[in-house]
């Protein structure tokens, strides 16, 4: 099935080849870096720009960024960008957020790898440990803070977080590394790029690693519930120069992971995730604009005890990237998304949806100073289900063509960035998005009780749930300080979620049991929510070799419950209590030929976690990375690095209910050539 | 918790701004290297090894001082990604006859128009660090370094001279 869809995408892209007029190229991240002596992006408009000109709040983290951040995961780096919250539940599960709004299995962001999305769609949310990317093989990271649905695509609410890989085209990337330390952590990865003859370039990578669980301090995680983090991944990305100006890319990846984590209800499981896809994209520079057809496949199957979810979504689009004249760039484009989660196994049912997403950009470079843009993306959701009911589903509920229904919304961003001077520039945008509910929220979700009905409780999904809407208004303001080779930036932000979407509550009948159906726990949009904030973020960089950055974010959120703030509690949606007020970091760093010393202060203000349907509270921490590293012959690098270095254990995602986070000290041996 | 450290985070910032180094500031190998790099995007551009004619007005210091910087920065040879430049220092006066350049960069103060006519006539791409070179017509492109990296293309002017820009090169700079 597989081997049929990848030759039938290589051969949609070979026929689609033969159609265009020579011309296509892909983006040469390197050389477009070099030349502007800033890190470049092309996702912001789909046309490549600079970091400091995209009509976005974007923090790009470049593979230096990454390779000295003596992290060997995800969550560790984008903590330490500015505004990003990260709830450590457990020493293979992370939940990441974007100023505010974080929660387990977070929902509301966009993660990519190279345009495609690897947060799982049947929960929407990522699994950081099962993403099939080694470190080493990232060019960068684009962190996006904001609703951006209309330029990044669908889930992008909170903001967007874009993996950018080397290019095999241009880039030879070949390292090993290996580590060890404390927690019996360890690992190896390995990246190598060849190429075969002049046209085809290729870049191999895979990965394994594994540590201990954090110590269970916790007097509510069982010990069946604790299970050592384990990964394996591997990846293949390779493109064939099929004319001077058109390419095609094919990509693939397979992961397997098993830990302990942390579900939406803030509840501690064994895990098992299995991910593969295959994915081709084919760019043509033509006489009509850069032309674009993508097309990927993302199976999962996901084990937590007791309910295996199979989820299957296929992404189809084409998209044009013009210039009109000299100051005019449009991008038009077409996505369809197919997405189904087959719950057969246990409940008989397959949920599905299918998307039609229309979408155009216009960039329009008014004069030397002033930029605008303008986006919009239409998309018209279809659900459906088939399959049968268990026995004791409630009646109002089991109908199949309750799933027939349409979602129909519009995200828009706007986007304006005026150079008031050569050293200072202002960014305004606005933003309109539009966050889907999920299968698992619209029915995927079915745990039926071991007993006939009326005795036990159903947890479902709910067919009529309404998508959350996040509008968002910023304003940004960046100088450089030129002569002391500082650059800083305040910005301020406000934010408003409308049909927030409420977990399932043991605690919060939805449906009654009646004498042949059980009682029903189901999902339910139960408030709005308002947010507002500023953030404040300075960095200097020297030709002695030292750098430094420090940034501080402050958010309050404030609740607006349909009924009461009690419900939001029971269905874990209390946002004003979960998110801390600050988040902020200090990072300084030296290098030379031969060493290179970095540190990070990452601090976070309290906040207050769920322990089943109660509140507790998580006091503010601050927590210490850092890393040492000697530059050997031969290639060699020897490197010491350690996080949470300040406490022997810190609680920085639950309270007494959950695990606390380790010291963990690595000692890494890489060699690159 | 965050009270406690502002203290600290803000004065370690503070202490790492007053140690840093002076001001960096504008010079030849900026524009050299911008100029080089630049010319890789050209569609069907020159590779390897490519000669860089640098025009200069020899009764004019300014111009004469420029191109000594440029010839010293080019040293044996400049490497610009997958390019090499060499120089070849070219008198105004004798722009006329010039022959074996892949690319010319103009230096200040030069006469414009005449260096522009001779480029054109030649199909050679010229490059300037003067704005007023670009928009004159004469140059094709003009670089800035200062405060930041900033390209300029003449559309028109690189047309007649036949020179063409890689669609992703053209989305990053101002065309005029």
């Amino acid at each position: 099935m597989k081997k049929n869809f990848l030759l039938a995408s290589v051969a949609a892209g070979l026929s689609l080849a033969a159609a265009l007029p020579a011309a296509a190229q892909s983006i040469d991240y390197g050389s477009l870096q070099e030349l502007f002596n800033e890190p470049v992006t092309t996702s912001a408009t789909g046309s490549p720009q600079r970091s400091t000109e995209v009509p976005v709040d974007m923090t790009i983290i470049s593979q230096a960024d990454i390779h000295r951040s003596g992290a060997k995961d995800l969550p560790t780096i984008l903590a330490r960008v500015a505004g990003v919250d990260v709830l450590n539940f457990a020493a293979g599960q992370s939940d990441v957020g974007i100023r505010g709004y974080n929660q387990a299995r977070s929902p509301r962001l966009l993660v990519l790898v190279n345009g495609r999305q690897v947060y799982l769609d049947h929960f929407g949310y990522t699994d950081w440990s099962a993403l099939p990317v080694q470190l080493s093989e990232i060019r960068q990271i684009e962190v996006v803070r904001g609703p951006n649905s209309a330029i990044f695509g669908f889930n992008a609410v909170s903001g967007v977080v874009n993996i950018i890989t080397f290019n095999p085209k241009f880039d030879n990337v070949s390292r090993v590394e290996v580590y060890g330390g404390t927690g019996q952590s360890n690992g190896a990865s390995l990246v190598e790029t060849f190429h075969v003859g002049s046209k085809v370039s290729v870049r191999v990578s895979g990965g394994a690693d594994q540590q201990d669980e954090w110590r269970n301090t916790s007097t509510t995680v069982t010990k069946a519930n604790i299970f050592n983090p384990s990964a394996v991944h591997a990846n293949l990305d390779a493109i064939v120069q099929l004319t001077p100006k058109a390419e095609l890319r094919l990509e693939g990846s397979w992961s397997n992971l098993e830990s302990t984590q942390v579900i939406s209800t803030f509840a501690y499981a064994a895990h098992r995730v299995k991910t593969w896809s295959e994915k081709a994209t084919l760019t043509a520079d033509t006489d009509y604009g850069s032309i674009q057809g993508q097309v990927y496949q993302n199976q999962l199957d996901a084990l937590t005890p007791g309910r295996r979810y199979l989820n299957t979504i296929t992404v189809t689009s084409l998209q044009d990237l013009f210039k009109i004249g000299a100051n005019n760039t449009i991008r038009v484009g077409l996505e369809h998304r197919d997405n189904q989660l087959d719950t057969a196994s246990y409940v008989g049912g397959v949920v599905r949806y299918t998307v039609w997403a229309p979408s155009a950009m216009w960039n329009w470079a008014v004069n030397d100073k002033l930029a605008l843009t303008a986006a919009v993306r239409y998309d018209q959701l279809k659900l459906e289900r088939n399959g049968t009911f268990p026995a004791g589903f409630p009646l109002i509920q089991k109908n199949n063509s309750l799933w027939d229904r349409d979602i129909k919304e519009t995200s828009v961003n706007l986007g304006a960035v005026y150079k008031l001077t050569p050293a200072d520039s202002l960014r305004g945008t606005y933003a309109r998005g539009v966050q889907a509910p999920t299968l698992l929220e619209l029915g995927g979700l079915v745990i039926p009780p071991a007993t006939p009905a009326p005795t036990g409780v159903l947890i479902t999904g709910n067919p009529f749930l309404n998508p959350a809407i996040v509008t968002n208004y910023e304003l940004a303001y960046d100088h450089d300080f030129a002569p002391l080779k500082i650059k800083a930036s305040l910005k301020a932000f406000a934010q408003r979620t409308q049909d927030v979407k409420g977990q399932f509550s043991t605690a919060a009948i939805d449906i009654p049991a009646t004498a042949t159906t059980w009682t029903t726990f189901s999902y339910k949009n139960v408030s709005d929510s308002k947010m507002w904030g500023l953030e404040a973020s300075a960095s200097g960089k020297y030709d002695n070799g030292v750098h430094w950055s420090a940034d501080t974010t402050y958010t309050d959120v404030k609740n607006e419950p349909f009924t009461t703030e009690a419900v939001l509690i029971l269905r874990k949606v209390a946002f004003a209590q979960t998110t801390p007020k600050y988040r902020s970091n200090l990072a300084m760093g030296w290098a030379n030929d031969k060493w290179a010393v970095d540190g990070f202060l990452h601090s976070v203000t309290k906040f207050d976690s769920y322990n089943g349907n109660l509140l507790e509270p998580v006091k503010g921490y601050t927590s210490l990375g850092g890393r040492i590293a000697y530059q050997a012959p031969y290639g060699i690098e020897l490197a010491l690095s350690g996080q949470n270095l300040l406490d022997a254990r810190q609680s920085q995602a639950k309270g007494p209910s959950g695990l606390m986070a380790e010291r963990r000290v690595l000692f890494t041996v890489g060699k690159s050539w | 918790m965050f009270d406690r450290c502002k203290t600290p985070l803000a004065a370690a910032a503070a202490a790492l701004a007053l140690a840093a180094p002076g001001i960096s500031h504008a010079d030849a190998a900026k524009d050299l290297g911008v100029a080089g790099r630049a010319l890789t995007f050209l569609e069907n551009g020159p590779t390897g090894k490519a000669t860089l004619g640098v025009v200069f007005d020899s009764s004019k210091p300014a111009s004469v001082a420029e191109k000594n910087a440029i010839m010293a920065a080019i040293g044996g040879g400049y490497a610009a990604g997958a390019l090499t430049l060499v120089g070849k220092p070219i008198d105004a006066g004798d722009i006329g006859g010039v022959s074996g350049v892949q690319a010319l960069f103009v230096t200040g103060g030069v006469n414009y128009a005449a260096v522009g006519a001779a480029a054109k006539g030649k199909k050679i791409i010229a490059i300037g660090s003067d704005m007023a070179c670009v928009r004159s017509g004469a140059c094709a492109m003009g670089v800035e370094t200062e405060p930041k990296v900033n390209i300029t293309v003449n559309r028109a002017t690189a047309a007649a001279v036949g020179a063409s820009f890689k669609a992703a090169f053209r989305m990053m700079i101002t065309e005029i």
